[in-house]
Formats: structure tokens, C-alpha cells, sequence
């Protein structure tokens, strides 16, 4: 199990102090790796998977492609949701991720603006996961005539999903005969369906769970205990703050 | 019916501030159940441009102002009062507001505010069910639409932000792809358990005059 740090991009501040800041998170992820005996980063940040969240745009986007450019190994994988663009724009950003040879992708329907500072912004949700997923793996027409995309399937897709219901289940199961190649739980707590984790295994689909920091309610040791026994191929952890953040807390 | 909601008065008289002379129509269909736009309605606006020193010519209820056909035969009995008029204070929806716009020529301010296609529930209580997406999924979704009750309008679905029962916007709501499972379960329909819709077709939104 991996523990993975995901980072919204910073607004005001440079990419050099960005990258001091997240190379001191990797610090405190190996620490924390070493102390649970997990297969965690080695001496550079580099090969070790980060997520970079879509927040702020365009600055996400070249974030990454510096990243990229700068550390050659880093796994970089771009964090991304339904709520703030329509399809022309996501497209245009999937062949910007494309052309910029990065092809690690995680996809969500995204917190609705409500339950944002955003509050007043209009929710676009203009195509669903499972309709992008389509669009990635299927090449699902969607232009004037029954035309088709551009081939996104080189795409390495990760979708976030609840996993506590029937539903999600049937979701899921969308998902995966779809061809989506790992799946994202969002975090909650206890109330995990742990058949439907199963079944993704079985389906042999890497399975990760996904956590706001804010939301780890017991400690970061008891967190990491549970997902353990949950036999999951990762946790990513969505740090609010990189200079300020769980793993560098203690 | 149509869900509308009354603007605050201090609205209404800034829009209608140029004008003197001001004719009242209101709406005895949707507006009149909402009590937006019904007879004592307009009698209440009537007293209130009153009080401000307006003149009011005439007042009307109208069945349908949207309908052309109704409002042609209505709006005769005020014809001589309506020539008199520069403005008219329309109690309806967008769409009687509009049509009574373009078809007296003359100024029209809405004095309430249009929200949606409601069910009623009791009055005063609302449900918006339906929301005139033009391609109706009810077919296929236990007759349950999830493009107007999901705060996301998710078609394919819940979203990942559900905790186990309830909606991640309206927290005292269950998710309402739980309703729709529920009900293609009861109706027997397993076959579009597995149905994945295509996203909506915006084409249809632009081409809506029949």
C-alpha cells in the first residue's frame, strides 16, 4: 500500500517554493511509510506518484508539465472534475494532457458549488464520469453526426466513487465493463461496502481510497491501521495545505 | 403548473418609476395557485401603485396569458383603458410577461419572479420534479428524474459525494438514484440497470419553436 499525496495547485506562490514544500511532504510520507512497513518513496520525490489537482486551471496544467520537466520519473497524475467544464473544455484538456505526454488521470463528478465558497457558481456537471469514461476508453461518439474523438484510450483513467450502496454498485459495474483502470473510493468512515471492494479486486482493478486530511478523524497511525486491513493498493490524502500538512505535523 | 414568487416591491418600483399611468394583469392559472398573481393579488399591487401616486387604468386576470389565443380575447375588454397606458405591471411567469409584451407593443414589467416547473404539494409547498430537459429519460430511470432532482443532474449514477444515504447537497434527502433503483427494482425493468445514457443533446435547447 502507497500512501499519495494529492495537492491543489498553489494560487499565489512560485512552482521553486512549491516544490521545496512538496518535497518536504515526501519526507514526511517516507517517514510515515517506514513506520508501517509500506512500500514507500525512496531518496528523490522521483517515480513516486503525486496528484495535482485541477483547482485554478490552466496553472494545474503547466504545474504539471514543470513537474514533469523538471523531476523525469515523477509520477504525476492530474486530478479532475465534471463540475467546472463543459465537454469542449475537458476534451481540451485531455488533448493539453495529451500533448504534454502525461497520461495518469483521475476523474470526479465533483463537490457541488454549493458546498463551496463558490456557492452562487453554476454547477456545469455537462457530462457525467461515466460519460467521459466512455469518451476515454470506448471512443463514445459525441460530435455533430456520430463522429467520433480524438483516441483518448492511452488515457490510464482512475474514477472516484462512493462505495457504499447498491447503486454505487451498479455503477461501478458500468465503470468497470467500460474498461476503467482503477477505482477511487471517497472516504467517509465505517460505512464502506466491503463487497464491492471485492469485487473490484476480483476484477482486478487497483483500488484506492481517497481522504480530505480535514476529514481523517481519528489519528493519521489509525487511519493508515484501517485502510491497511482493507488490503488496498493505496491511500491518497488530499492535503489542504503543503507547508502546513498531516504528515508534518509530528 | 409554473412556480413563481413575488419580487420585493422595491424592485417593482424602480422598474415602473418612468411611468404613470400603469395597467395590472394577473394570471388565474399557475400565478393565481401560487399566489403570486391571482385576483387578490393584483387588487393588493393595484392598492399599492395606488398609495405611490401611480394611476391604475385598468386591472385584469387573464386564464392563460401565455397563451396568445386566451389573451387576445381577454385583453379586448380593456382595450380603451390599454390605449391610455404606458405600462404594464404583468403578474404572470416569463412567458406571460412576454407574450403580453409582444403582443400590446406596450412596456411590461413582471412583478414576480419565475422558478419552475412545480409540483404542488400543498400551497405554499412546492416540489420541482420535471425539468424540460426536451429528451425524457422517465422510461428508463423508474420514472424518477434524475436531472432534476440530483442537485448535479447526473444521468449514469451517484455521485461520489453521497454518504451512504443521503444527497452531498440536500443533506436530509436520500440520493435519487436510490429512488430509481427502488423502482425499476419494483417494476421489474433489471434490464436498464445497466443502461448508460449518452450526455444531453444541447442541439435540441436552441431549436425550441415548433
Amino acid at each position: 500500500m502507497k500512501i499519495i499525496p494529492q495537492i491543489e495547485t498553489p494560487a499565489g506562490e512560485n512552482y521553486i517554493n512549491f516544490e521545496e514544500n512538496l518535497s518536504k511532504l515526501i519526507e514526511g510520507i517516507k517517514y510515515t511509510s517506514k513506520k508501517f512497513g509500506l512500500n514507500g518513496p525512496g531518496e528523490a520525490i522521483e517515480s513516486y506518484p503525486v496528484v495535482i489537482e485541477q483547482n485554478f486551471g490552466i496553472n494545474a496544467l503547466l504545474l504539471c508539465n514543470d513537474l514533469k520537466n523538471r523531476h523525469n520519473n515523477l509520477n504525476i497524475i492530474y486530478a479532475f472534475n465534471m463540475r467546472d467544464k463543459n465537454r469542449v473544455a475537458i476534451l481540451s484538456d485531455l488533448i493539453t494532457l495529451k500533448q504534454l505526454g502525461l497520461k495518469d488521470i483521475i476523474i470526479s463528478e465533483g463537490l457541488h458549488p454549493l458546498k463551496t465558497v463558490f456557492y452562487a457558481a453554476k454547477p456545469v456537471y455537462d457530462i457525467d464520469v461515466l460519460g467521459l469514461s466512455s469518451i476515454i476508453k470506448t471512443g463514445f461518439p459525441l460530435l455533430k453526426d456520430n463522429e467520433y474523438v480524438n483516441n483518448f484510450s492511452l488515457f490510464n483513467l482512475g474514477v472516484v466513487v462512493g462505495v457504499s450502496t447498491q447503486v454505487d454498485f451498479l455503477k461501478i459495474k458500468k465503470l468497470s465493463k467500460i474498461g476503467v483502470d482503477s477505482f477511487v473510493i471517497n472516504y467517509f468512515g465505517d460505512n464502506l461496502d466491503i463487497n464491492i471492494i471485492n469485487y473490484i479486486k476480483a476484477e482486478k482493478k487497483p483500488v484506492f481510497i481517497f481522504v480530505n486530511e480535514s476529514n481523517v478523524k481519528s489519528t493519521l497511525e489509525e487511519f493508515i491501521k484501517k485502510n491497511l486491513e482493507l488490503n488496498v493498493d493505496g491511500v491518497i490524502i488530499k492535503i489542504s495545505n503543503e507547508k502546513s500538512n498531516i504528515f508534518t505535523q509530528d | 403548473m409554473f412556480l413563481t414568487e413575488k419580487k420585493d416591491a422595491k424592485e417593482i418600483d424602480e422598474a415602473l418609476n418612468k411611468y404613470k399611468r400603469i395597467g395590472i394583469v394577473g394570471c388565474a392559472s399557475c400565478a393565481s395557485v401560487c399566489l403570486t398573481g391571482g385576483s387578490k393579488e393584483v387588487k393588493e399591487m393595484e392598492k399599492h401603485l395606488l398609495n405611490a401616486g401611480k394611476e391604475v387604468p385598468f386591472t385584469i386576470s387573464i386564464d392563460e396569458p401565455c397563451d396568445k389565443r386566451v389573451l387576445k380575447e381577454d385583453i379586448r375588454f380593456v382595450e380603451d383603458e390599454l390605449a391610455d397606458t404606458e405600462a404594464i405591471l404583468v403578474l404572470s411567469c416569463g412567458t406571460g410577461v412576454q407574450t403580453i409584451g409582444e403582443y400590446t407593443g406596450k412596456k411590461v414589467v413582471t412583478g414576480v419572479d419565475s422558478r419552475y416547473i412545480a409540483q404542488t404539494e400543498h400551497i405554499g409547498e412546492y416540489n420541482a420534479l420535471c425539468g424540460g430537459c426536451d429528451e425524457c429519460r422517465l422510461n428508463f430511470t423508474g420514472g424518477v428524474c434524475t436531472i432534476t432532482l440530483c442537485p448535479k443532474g447526473l444521468l449514469n449514477g451517484p455521485c461520489e459525494g453521497h454518504n451512504g444515504i443521503n444527497c452531498e447537497v440536500a443533506e436530509e434527502s436520500k440520493c435519487v438514484f436510490m429512488k430509481s433503483y427502488e423502482n425499476m427494482s419494483k417494476f421489474f425493468e433489471e434490464e436498464n440497470l445497466d443502461r448508460i445514457f449518452s450526455p444531453r443533446d444541447y442541439s435540441r435547447t436552441i431549436k425550441r419553436k415548433i
